[in-house]
């Protein structure tokens, strides 16, 4: 993924800084391998300014939602879709927002507002293995790592910068993965390689398993 | 009369979500050389008496429907090829879980279930992903264990582990236990359904005075009273699973069925401990099991018989081709002592297993299973205690 920022938008909130670098993060598990869907959030000195808050869609198709982990601002809503023939009842208990709604085939929920900043994780109450989180951050910089593991952050004032990542596959309750890196004129890398746990979404192939 | 109600009960049809699934398993098999306990034998594999034959053995559909977002209902029956042709329900229940948007979340069962001791059979017809013959733990539930009644659970749902509770009331099992006293274990997949009648050795036929074949069906209720069965598993995110269930059928070991072969009630209880981990894409299991099984059909007789079984299994659980491999252990052991000929037996096996899955509705098995057992019982044949056996499977699984 890749994040840009107008340079006249940076110079008007970073007055400071003359000059602007690009980072790329690539973060992978510890085989090496790409670790797609990981929140990389980047602050330092200033930051973009805010936008309009924005509403995501999360679909559900072939009882799984789509995407698996989704990046929001506080203030943003989201809405699910159901592209199954069957219903959905998705719900959260999550401290950042709980909700419930029950969705026909075809149907979505109206917006739902993500005020609070925090993971939430949400599930269906009819098919217990689907699950998709909800990544609320006030973070200047944030991306989601692509098919690739990369996510890469276009025109940052030159600085120093503090880079976090966050993945539903980390083990619960441990700081996420952080690492300071001087931006300046060339290109910046970084890279994580991240201990993931299994992922404990359901192998879509596999039609043996029981489902209820 | 009848257009109402079906007017009453159209938006539930039409709102309704129904899935229907069904399996077809035909094996090439190399049979162990005992006679299978299937025939009568006392050999611990499904397929014995040695030789090499091709057979369709099992067939079966799933339904599962969606009557409202809380209530789902199931509903497995099933065809069997092995030791006598037979169709029977394998389980059919009613779940009401209602939605938390808090951590606890509770739900019942109604129907008749499979008690949750299996941390293998969790594929369509009661089988197992990984291997196509189950465990002796698993092997002998699915033989004569079914719980037909109430069962509720409650889960408490952590950021990094899950609390859950199972207790049920169940009755229509007073018979569970018979074969492990009477035949012992097995490594099998031969599960029965509700209204099967499974088969007792011809040793014990004979010995028994009865006619062969003897069968008998392990889902009757004698004595009115009702078993239960309580446990908790405890999910640590990025760790595993651990669960303990304790089952007591609660049959009153003096009592038996009507009619004029009646079956005699089995008073069996038991332990099961189980732990489930992953490594990467590896599955780790095991299981232990330790109980008993008691008769008292006369004041001047009555036996008891202590039964433990264990093991180990190792499976990769992603991608086309998935390895397994499983230990296991098994004994049992008639009380008292002072009993003429009384039946033991130990033993251990080990299975080797290979999944190769080119398409969503295809699994091919290639499967070796090796017993070594020692059961006196074989001695009432003429045949030694002690036995080497090896079960060679190609299984062709086809999910449509």
């Amino acid at each position: 993924m890749r994040v840009g920022l107008p340079a006249m938008a940076a110079w008007v909130c970073v007055s400071s800084v003359t000059t602007a670098g690009e980072l790329d993060v690539v973060v992978v598990d510890l085989h090496g391998a790409p670790a797609t869907d990981a929140v990389v959030s980047v602050h330092g000195r200033g930051a973009p300014p805010a936008r309009e808050a924005v509403t995501r869609a999360i679909d559900q198709h072939d009882e799984t939602f789509i995407p698996y982990v989704e990046v929001f601002r506080p203030g943003d809503r989201v809405v699910f879709h159901n592209s199954d023939r069957t219903r959905h009842h998705v719900y959260s208990f999550a401290p950042a927002k709980s909700f419930e709604f029950v969705i026909a085939p075809g149907g979505e929920t109206p917006p739902v507002v993500l005020d609070r900043t925090g993971e939430i994780a949400v599930g269906c109450n009819i098919h217990d293995r689907m699950i998709t989180h909800l990544y609320v951050s006030d973070a200047p910089w944030i991306a989601k790592s692509d098919a690739r593991g990369r996510a890469v952050f276009d025109a940052l004032p030159a600085g120093r910068y503090t880079v976090s990542v966050w993945h539903p596959q980390l083990r619960p309750g441990k700081a996420e993965p952080e690492q300071a890196i001087d931006v300046g004129g060339e290109a910046a890398s970084l890279r994580f390689s991240l201990p993931l746990l299994a992922d404990p979404r359901p192998d879509p192939d596999d039609r043996e398993r029981t489902r209820y | 009369m009848a257009l109402a109600a079906c007017a009453a009960l159209a938006p539930l049809a039409r709102a309704a979500d129904v899935d229907v699934r069904g399996w077809l398993d035909c094996r090439l098999v190399g049979r162990a050389d005992e006679r299978s306990y299937a025939d009568g034998g006392l050999g611990k594999t499904r397929f014995g008496g040695g030789g090499v034959d091709a057979t369709c053995a099992q067939a079966g559909v799933a339904f599962d429907a969606v009557l409202a977002p809380a209530l789902a209902a199931h509903a497995q029956l099933q065809y069997q090829a092995t030791g006598r042709d037979e169709a029977s329900l394998l389980d059919a229940w009613l779940r009401y879980r209602p939605v938390s948007t808090t951590p606890l979340r509770w739900s019942v069962r109604l129907g008749a279930f499979f008690p949750p001791v299996s941390l293998e059979n969790d594929a369509l017809g009661w089988s197992s992903p990984w291997t196509l013959s189950s465990s002796a733990i698993n092997a002998w539930v699915g033989e004569e264990l079914r719980g037909i009644g109430a069962e509720g659970t409650f889960e408490w749902r952590g950021e990094r582990s899950t609390f859950a509770g199972v207790f049920a009331l169940v009755r229509s099992n007073d018979p569970a236990g018979e074969l492990l006293a009477a035949r012992g274990w097995s490594i099998s997949d031969l599960v029965s359904g509700l209204g099967s009648r499974v088969r007792e050795p011809d040793a014990y036929a004979r010995d028994e005075d009865e006619a062969v074949p003897l069968r008998f069906n392990p889902f009757l209720e004698n004595d009115g009273r009702l078993g239960w069965y309580a446990g908790a598993s405890w999910e640590t995110r990025g760790v595993g699973t651990i669960s303990l269930l304790r089952y007591d059928n609660e049959a009153d070991p003096a009592s038996r069925s009507r009619g004029t072969s009646p079956v005699l009630s089995w008073h069996t209880d038991f332990w099961s401990l189980g732990a489930q981990s992953r490594v990467g894409d590896v599955v780790l299991l095991g299981q232990a099991m330790s109980g008993s099984t008691a008769i008292a059909p006369s004041p001047f007789f009555a036996t008891h018989t202590d039964f433990r079984a264990a093991y180990l299994l190792a499976a990769r659980d992603r991608g086309a081709w998935r390895p397994a491999v499983r230990i296991d252990a098994f004994s049992t052991d008639q009380l008292p002592r002072s009993i003429d000929g009384r039946v033991r037996e130990h033993g251990s096996a080990l299975t080797v297993a290979l999944n190769w899955r080119p398409r969503a509705w295809l699994r091919v098995t290639g499967e070796a299973l090796h017993v070594r057992s020692w059961r006196n019982q074989r001695e009432l044949e003429g045949l030694p205690a002690q036995r080497d056996d090896t079960q060679l499977q190609l299984g062709l699984r086809v999910i449509f």
